[in-house]
């Protein structure tokens, strides 16, 4: 009796099992079906559905699934299919995270492809393509690329009779122009418009750039040593610790908080430095406003450059396929469709410098983001890196909120950084 | 003070306690109701009442292409079957362990609560590769399949619950001859009520708020449950700073909970008097000495 | 606690098949969960790579890496302050609201509601309200002539949080209470009121020691709740990519696990967390052979 009932439960299990069931891609060859998977918007898996259309009626032999998250869940949902060996075959990948993954032997070595393709990449920004470049060969190509520039407020200059900022800004003109920004305008005692405000967590909104500029670096080639504390770049970090103390020009990461995190969304900073992915969303505010090139440091003007890339799972059961929806993705015709949605900049020169880019919805100066390439350096991009920077952006918090002072925090973080540096050589 | 006026006063008190902290528990969502309904541009304002009522951020909600109907139904459907299932397995498995002797039955249970403690974050995987080697990955089977399978929560829970029921009700029906099964039935089912409605509302809550699941097992939006497609589309909001959007989003995923729950508590009531009645019953019929 | 009915002759069939999917549920559980996470603890992988032997490097790692320990710290805060919290919060709450009220049914439905929300919705929310120059809490502190308090910075956070946490969690403990005092007869309380007994002797005599088996559950499942939160505390204290400034061991775990490539570590942790937890259960269910008292 015992065993019959038992073995009544295993069947149905079992039957249920088989009734489920997920789609299989198919082998290599002619057709195939491929799955693709990114991060975005409602408003980016429109777009993507339309490229996907696009490539379909190019490539009819090939099927493409589309899967968008938002970018939390994205990594979760990757990393668990990841893991269980069921990765989807093409997927997008952010730059500096991108050895992580090949490093570990999930990506497919596209070279092979690339040979056989010699002018693919020929008409891309080569500053985007450097870091997909291995010694084994390229494991990802790029998709879009990022800039990070200066964004301000035109009404707020207005008010206050400030010219706006141009290309020959140095850091010391956006000091003070944030100083005279910064005004108690209801006058109950405290300040409610702020000069300046960027995100001192992630490197790539404000202090990569500005170590940059005053002629220091963020790590060594090899990869074996954290040199944000060195004395170039620690005059970097007193100019932010002055603005934010001394002058309160810039807010610190509680108020910033208060404002859903970004303050000159809200209306309440004058300025902001960050990268083409806000122009949707920004395209919605009230006020004016407009972008100017990074300012210049002591050293020199530097910018940071990033990008959005597709890999292939090493192992994809399509590869071919695969293949061919990333040759796709850099054509002109799918650039275009990326550059009317205007979350980031097209790799291929000429749509970038083209109408669909330059004259997209919103009407600012996008040419900044381009002409800015000429002096943008590589965010860094390694093994480790997403637990490296995880030891800077914590070790470093604490300063920004006024509870520990910039010195020794900035020496405990470094010790930290290099002991995650050296963990994962 | 009289009987009649200390109970009065106490009630009072109670009243106003109560009232208080009701305030405190809603306040926070009166403002998330308000936030709702303002624009944008004042969605940072203090004050209660929009200084510019509108409907956009409603309107805008539903204008977003992300199917909510069908958001809506899964969640719903699959909730549903947790609940049924989480319903009847762990009240099965509670009543053996209130009320039938067998052997290793402190070690059964005392196994069933440790499975509790794992973090579902360190679970998702190990769980995960499983389905997957049952080819049910893609599919929502995963999410409820496993409600048929008894639980610990609701198990400890209904347990619980059902030792608190008076042993001579179980007595007397055994020396009535009635067998284990109807025991269950007959008995502990309709006493157990007001904590089957507890568990009904707990688990179809913990259902439908689950992100972690749904997106890992489900395919991506819109065939998907309606924490996966709310989390995506609120990425964009945060983006443009439009968090009255984020509430109204908010709003409509609590409404069916709110729901489910103002009927379920009804079941309170009927479990209160019911419990009355059969107490009597038995005292009656027992210690008419 | 040693009651039970024999089952006699083929109830046996019954009483196996009354257990059997929660028998089948304890296999997966056991072996998908527990058993997997152990094996994982004492290995070193990142996903991607198959699994590679570490031995007991992951344990070590617990007792070495003063992040970890000071996450095991702030879980035990937590902890000591969120159980003691929501067990005497919602059984005030629950007994209050047993008394026969009139609109008892639109105060239930009140205090449940936050229980109702999901952490993401409602934190946005209660940012606003701790917020230091613009949040609600602070505006009114200021209109009494009080000094207004960042609430969420590093000294008053964990407080912070802890009220938050106990905020949402009220409305569940309310409803076990009212469930478990629905058990109560009322006889009791009838005869207790002709001898003479008010209404605070009637708690302590007969409401209190007859709710023991609630108060038995609502604590064990707070305990593990505590030691299990993370949706408030990372939407109310997050500083970027995972960090947060109130870290507790979940945290810890869930970076590890999902953005150091370090499963094996994560695993480690987690079961660090059960055997805490289990120590505790250990503990209660001591406790319950002493104080619980079933009819």
């Amino acid at each position: 009796m015992k065993l019959r009932l038992f073995a009544l439960v295993m069947v149905a299990t079992l039957l249920l099992a088989a009734c489920g069931g997920g789609a299989k891609p198919a082998a290599g060859g002619a057709p195939a079906e491929i799955s693709m998977m990114m991060w975005g918007d409602p408003a980016e898996l429109d777009v993507w559905n339309q490229i996907v259309a696009d490539f379909q009626q190019v490539n009819p032999n090939i099927k493409v699934k589309v899967e968008v998250s938002d970018w939390d869940s994205y990594w979760t949902k990757l990393k668990t299919l990841l893991a269980a060996g069921t990765p989807p075959d093409v997927f997008a990948i952010d730059a500096p995270l991108y050895l992580d993954y090949q490093s570990r032997g999930a990506l497919l070595n596209l070279q092979p492809y690339l040979d056989k393709n010699p002018d693919m990449l020929n008409g891309v920004y080569p500053q985007t393509l450097e870091a997909y470049k291995t010694a084994d060969g390229m494991f990802g190509l790029p998709r879009d690329f990022q800039t990070i520039v200066l964004f301000y407020n035109k009404d707020m200059f207005d008010a206050a009779g400030l010219a706006y900022p141009t290309s020959d800004w140095t850091y010391v003109e956006l000091r003070n122009a944030a100083k005279q920004l910064t005004k108690d305008t209801n006058s109950d005692g405290k300040m409610d418009q702020f000069g300046f405000y960027a995100d001192l967590w992630d490197m790539e909104l404000i202090w990569s750039e500005a170590i940059w500029a005053y002629g220091g670096d963020i790590i060594n080639a090899d990869h074996t040593k954290t040199l944000i504390g060195e004395p170039k770049a620690r005059e970097a970090w007193q100019m932010f610790h002055d603005m934010m103390f001394e002058d309160m020009s810039w807010p610190d990461s509680n108020l910033a908080g208060e404002y859903g995190g970004d303050p000159f969304l809200a209306g309440v900073a004058a300025m902001t430095t960050i990268g083409h992915w806000v122009v949707p969303g920004y395209a919605e505010v009230k006020f004016k406003w407009d972008v100017a090139p990074m300012p210049k440091g002591p050293a020199g003007q530097a910018t940071s450059v990033n990008s959005a890339g597709f890999v292939v799972a090493k192992d994809s059961k399509s590869p071919d396929a695969s293949f061919e929806f990333l040759k796709y993705v850099l054509s002109e015709p799918a650039q275009k469709r990326l550059a009317e949605l205007g979350f980031a900049c097209p790799v291929l020169k000429s749509v970038a410098e083209g109408d669909a880019f330059l004259k997209q919805s919103t009407p600012i100066d996008h040419k900044v983001f381009l002409d800015s390439l000429a002096f943008a350096r590589m965010k860094p991009v390694f093994k480790g890196y997403d637990e490296w920077s995880s030891a800077i952006g914590d070790g470093m918090a604490t300063i920004w909120t006024g509870e520990a002072e910039l010195g020794p925090t900035l020496d405990t973080a470094v010790t930290a950084a290099d002991e995650v540096l050296a963990s994962n050589k | 003070m009289t009987k009649q006026r200390q109970k009065l006063v106490l009630d009072i008190i109670s009243y106003a306690v109560l009232l208080l902290g009701a305030v405190l528990m809603v306040g926070p969502f009166l403002w998330m109701v308000s936030t709702s309904f303002k624009l944008p541009g004042d969605q940072f304002t203090k004050t209660l009442i929009p200084p510019a009522f509108t409907l956009n951020n409603f309107r805008e909600l539903f204008s977003v292409d992300l199917n909510f109907p069908l958001l809506f139904w899964n969640s719903a459907y699959i909730s549903i079957l947790i609940t049924v299932g989480q319903l009847i397995t762990c009240a099965m498995a509670a009543f053996c362990f209130a009320v039938v002797k067998f052997n290793g039955r402190n070690l059964l249970f005392t196994l069933l609560l440790l499975t509790m403690l794992i973090p579902p974050q360190v679970t998702l995987i190990p769980n995960f590769i499983i389905f997957k080697y049952l080819h049910l990955v893609g599919t929502s089977v995963p999410l409820w399949l496993p409600a048929f399978w008894g639980g610990a929560f609701g198990t400890f829970l209904l347990r619980q619950y059902f030792l608190t029921i008076p042993r001579d009700l179980v007595d007397a029906a055994r020396v009535d001859g009635a067998s284990l099964l109807q025991i269950f039935w007959k008995i502990y089912m309709p006493l157990g009520k007001p904590a089957l409605a507890a568990l009904a509302i707990f688990t179809f809550q913990g259902a439908w708020n689950d992100l972690l699941h749904p997106l890992v097992y489900m395919p991506s939006v819109p065939n998907t449950m309606l924490t996966v497609g709310l989390a995506f589309f609120q990425q964009q909001m945060t983006h443009g700073g439009k968090f009255t959007v984020l509430m109204a989003g908010a709003l409509i995923s609590i409404l069916p909970l709110l729901i489910v729950f103002f009927f379920a508590q009804k079941q309170f009531i009927e479990g209160i008097s019911l419990r009355g009645l059969k107490r009597r019953q038995t005292r009656g019929a027992c210690k008419r000495s | 606690m040693d009651y039970g009915l024999k089952p006699l002759g083929r109830e046996r069939f019954w009483l196996f098949a009354l257990l059997a999917p929660t028998g089948i549920g304890l296999v997966f559980g056991a072996l998908g969960s527990v058993v997997a996470t152990v094996l994982l603890s004492f290995a070193n992988w990142d996903l991607l790579t198959p699994p590679t032997w570490a031995g007991l490097v992951n344990y070590a790692n617990l007792f070495k890496d003063p992040k970890i320990l000071l996450s095991l710290t702030n879980t035990f805060k937590f902890a000591a302050m969120y159980v003691p919290g929501v067990v005497i919060v919602s059984l005030f709450v629950a007994v209050l609201m047993n008394r026969k009220i009139r609109g008892v049914s639109l105060f239930r439905t009140a205090y449940f509601l936050p229980a109702v929300t999901s952490a993401v919705a409602t934190a946005l929310v209660w940012n606003m309200i701790y917020g230091r120059d613009t949040g609600v809490l602070n505006f009114i502190l200021e209109r009494f002539g009080l000094q207004p308090v960042c609430w969420l910075c590093s000294g008053n956070a964990m407080y912070a949080v802890v009220l938050v946490n106990i905020w949402g969690a009220i409305g569940e403990g309310m409803i076990i209470f009212l469930a478990g005092l629905t058990a109560i007869p009322r006889e009791y309380y009838e005869a207790a009121e002709m001898d003479g007994a008010n209404d605070l002797q009637q708690f302590f005599r007969i409401t209190l020691p007859l709710v023991t088996p609630s108060i038995f559950f609502q604590t064990l499942m707070a305990t593990i709740n505590a030691f299990q939160a993370y949706d408030y505390i990372y939407m109310l204290t997050r500083r970027g990519q995972g960090d947060s400034s109130v870290p507790v061991v979940v945290f810890s775990i869930y970076r590890n696990a999902w953005n150091f490539f370090n499963y094996g570590g994560a695993s480690a942790q987690a079961i660090e967390l059960t055997v805490l937890v289990a120590a505790l259960m250990v503990f209660y269910f001591w406790l319950e052979r002493r104080y619980v008292v079933y009819e």
